[in-house]
């Protein structure tokens, strides 16, 4: 009896995964909507709406490759993650692939929306897998969620898997009522074939309490439901039952009957399963044939991917590349123009430094020059003892080495000067004392050249300067009006005030004087030197030059007035006080 | 009246010469001429010197800063000093200035110039600048003696040596043991800078040395003083005779 039951089972076990998708179905444009509904905010995310369709579709091998992809890319939504494997959980579990079913699943978080059709299914997995109480488990959670909350599960199969869970696990009792519920529930459906699983399940039921009488009726319905449709494998489990009733009921012949009927259905059924296994294969090919499409498009499309990116990498180096070139470029004109610049300033300070030298060396050998032919004569002289004519002659030499003097004095300060070496400190000084100074050197030359020499400035008058420089300033002043004055002219210094702080020092002479043009050559703020003019007479230039970068140096300012023939004025204005 | 006595302190005979020339020549007199740190020192403290004319480099070492430091060194016998340099260089210039200088020369350099930086230094040292320069006044005063500028040379006078100052308008005719000479001093001036302890003003236009009394008579208005001279005592001045103790 226990064995009979046993074999009776197993027939009936059969009928669950075909009722089970069967009822998917009907269930599952209700759980389609809500699903649309509920991902509405990722439609953005373009394989996740691919996804989607494919699952709608029941396209679940493609609904696999997509969910993956979104997984692989932008796991960052929680609910996007569980909604991928929702779906992935779905395809495997249709794919029969149970184990990785239920894996996924379980990875979806206790906040899903759609958690209880997760825990039916991850019941229907527990049951095909003959795991009834983990099965039970999960289908009792899902009995307790309120009727509105469930639109999208089908409350009637979940009550019916209980049933056969109780079945299965032999509390007869508790799976009476699901199974009766069922029944009914069927009947007013119509659905023939559930109809027939019902109605063995709940016969196997009676059967198991012993209850043949309750038991047999329902198996002879179920037969008799079976013949008219043409589900082979509902014909076979039904004939089958058929078969074991009569055989324990010891009606040999009916059971034999039966059992011709059985090995008939299971051959048609066997033929059918070779045109399922056949259509499936090519299914399968064909599925595979996609999978490979899929999978080279998706390999096509990251070399795709790769060769987009290494063109903009590319593209963003050699930009930043051709930015740094230009900037050093840049860099180099800009520096090569400064050393262009201070390449020309060097050659006109050179060219200035090579004129000085010429003009210097030439001066200094024609005074030497001079100095030598006039020692030859004046030691001829001294043997005719021409007494009178030595004087002559030495005082000639004379006046050669001071002017001689002059330009060395004046180069050394311009050296000086330009070196910035020259000790320079500005105080109040008595202009008075110091022109009496600088101009007792003249004397004698003054004397010689019967020229009057007249210092009226007051002797209380004061200006802000350095003695030094001033003292160069007036020298070239007063040794240029000697140099360009005649015998009997007159050089006169004195001062002018006006009402700014300035004190006008003026250096007269009623000497040659000159024109405009050497006047303005003269006042010209350069560093070159002035063409030489007076060939005759030693000058370089050197000497205003000196003068025009002292007095600029003692704040100061330097102008000339002066009319050919009739004599010059260099006047010097100096600041009175310190400014 | 005396000369000034100058120290000159130069390595180069050449130089040494035309300066102790040129000083000569203008009534100087020459305390020594040292051609060595050593050597000034010794003459320093050996000779009575008024002045000291410096070359900063001696024997090639800027030896002549060194003399002027030794001599700003010197507690009580300080004494102005020049120096005297060839090198216009910022570097000497800005050590030398450390000694704190009344004056400086720079070569070459001519006679006025020398006797100018002379006259300035000892205006410089004495606070009493312009006083030579001016054209109303010749005389610089100190504790010891009057320095006076006649004519293009400088004289001094001790000033124990003075018995009697009488002063007209812009002028002072000052009376020592053995002459009588003008100075170009304002009142205000000479009365501000004689020292007080041995000067008395005794009538609007005399000042005697206290030293130099013999006689006071009060009845006559007279002061007589050494050498038969005499100065008038005003009655407004005649505390002078508390200054004295009177035997009676």
């Amino acid at each position: 009896m226990h064995k009979k039951l046993k074999t009776t089972l197993i027939f009936l076990f059969i009928c669950i995964p075909s009722f089970l998708l069967s009822q998917e179905k009907s269930e599952s444009s209700a759980l389609n909507k809500s699903i649309q509904h509920n991902t509405t905010s990722f439609t953005t995310n373009a394989d996740f709406k691919k996804a989607q369709s494919y699952f709608f579709n029941n396209h679940w091998d493609s609904t696999l490759v997509l969910t993956t992809k979104v997984l692989s890319t932008s796991a960052k939504d929680e609910k996007l993650i569980d909604y991928c494997h929702f779906f992935r959980g779905i395809s495997f579990f249709e794919k029969k692939l149970f184990k990785k079913a239920e894996d996924e699943f379980l990875k979806i978080s206790k906040n899903f929306q759609l958690l209880p059709n997760v825990k039916a299914k991850l019941g229907s997995i527990a049951l095909e897998s003959y795991l009834f109480e983990k099965a039970l488990s999960y289908y009792k959670e899902v009995e307790k969620i309120p009727k509105l909350h469930s639109q999208t599960i089908n409350m009637e199969h979940i009550k019916d898997n209980i049933g056969i869970c109780y079945l299965h696990l032999q509390k007869y009792e508790k799976a009476k009522p699901y199974l009766l519920e069922s029944v009914r529930y069927q009947e007013e459906q119509k659905d023939t074939v559930l109809l027939i699983g019902s109605y063995g399940n709940l016969a196997t039921l009676y059967y198991d309490l012993y209850k043949d009488n309750l038991a047999i009726p329902l198996f002879q319905k179920a037969y008799a439901l079976a013949k008219t449709t043409n589900d082979f494998s509902t014909l076979q489990t039904t004939t089958e039952n058929m078969a074991v009733v009569e055989e324990n009921r010891k009606d040999y012949k009916k059971a034999l009957q039966y059992r011709k009927e059985y090995e008939q259905w299971t051959d048609s059924l066997n033929d059918q399963n070779k045109i399922y296994a056949t259509a499936k294969a090519e299914e399968k090919i064909a599925v595979e044939k996609e999978q490979k499409r899929i999978v080279k498009l998706e390999a096509e499309k990251e070399i795709e991917a790769a060769e987009r990116d290494t063109f903009l990498y590319s593209a963003i180096i050699l930009f930043v590349m051709l930015g740094v070139s230009l900037y050093f470029y840049r860099a180099k004109v800009k520096r090569n123009k400064i050393i262009h610049q201070q390449k020309e300033n060097l050659d006109a300070l050179n060219t200035t430094k090579d004129k000085l030298f010429s003009i210097v060396s030439h001066d200094l050998r024609s005074s030497v020059n001079a100095i030598k032919t006039s020692n030859k004569k004046l030691i001829k002289t001294l043997e005719s003892e021409k007494r009178s004519k030595v004087n002559d002659l030495l005082q000639n030499n004379s006046a050669i080495v001071n002017n001689a003097y002059t330009l060395l004095d004046n180069l050394l300060n311009w050296a000086l000067l330009q070196t910035d070496q020259t000790f320079f400190r500005m105080t109040n000084l008595q202009l008075y004392n110091t022109v009496e100074h600088v101009a007792y050197n003249y004397t004698a030359i003054l004397a010689d050249k019967e020229i009057s020499f007249e210092n009226t400035v007051p002797k209380n008058e004061t200006i802000y300067a350095d003695k030094e420089s001033l003292k160069i300033i007036l020298r070239n002043l007063i040794d240029n009006a000697i140099k360009f004055s005649h015998s009997k002219d007159q050089i006169r210094i004195y001062t002018k005030n006006d009402a700014t702080n300035f004190c006008h020092l003026i250096v007269e002479d009623t000497g040659i004087g000159m024109d405009t043009n050497t006047r303005q050559e003269l006042l010209k703020d350069t560093t070159l030197l002035a063409k030489k003019q007076h060939e005759n007479i030693i000058g370089t230039g050197l000497g205003m030059q000196l003068c025009k970068s002292m007095i600029k140096k003692n704040n100061g300012t330097f102008s000339i007035e002066s009319e050919l023939g009739k004599g010059t004025k260099m006047i010097i204005s100096l600041p009175k006080k310190l400014i | 009246m005396e000369n000034i006595n100058v120290l000159v302190v130069e390595d180069k005979p050449e130089q040494s010469t035309k300066l102790v020339e040129i000083l000569k020549e203008n009534n100087f007199t020459i305390s020594g001429t040292a051609t060595s740190f050593r050597e000034a020192v010794d003459i320093f403290y050996a000779q009575n010197i008024d002045i000291a004319i410096i070359d900063i480099f001696l024997n090639g070492r800027p030896d002549g800063i060194a003399f002027a430091e030794f001599i700003d060194a010197q507690p009580n016998g300080l004494k102005p000093f020049i120096f005297l340099t060839s090198a216009t260089s910022r570097e000497i210039f800005n050590r030398a200035k450390l000694t704190k200088p009344y004056g400086y020369i720079v070569k070459p350099f001519n006679e006025l110039e020398l006797i100018y930086a002379i006259e300035n230094t000892i205006e410089k040292f004495y606070g009493q600048e312009d006083s030579f320069s001016a054209e109303d006044e010749n005389t610089i005063i100190s504790d010891d003696n009057l320095f006076i500028k006649k004519g293009k040379a400088l004289k001094k006078v001790n000033v124990d040596d003075i018995i009697l100052i009488e002063v007209e308008e812009k002028y002072c005719n000052i009376i020592t043991e053995k002459e009588k000479f003008v100075i170009l001093i304002s009142l205000v001036k000479i009365l501000d800078l004689l020292d007080t302890t041995k000067f008395y003003r005794t009538h609007r236009n005399f000042i005697v040395n206290i030293r130099k009394i013999e006689e006071i008579i009060p009845q006559d208005n007279l002061i007589l003083l050494e050498g038969n001279h005499s100065a008038t005592l005003s009655g407004k001045y005649k505390d002078i005779i508390n200054k004295f103790r009177t035997l009676k």
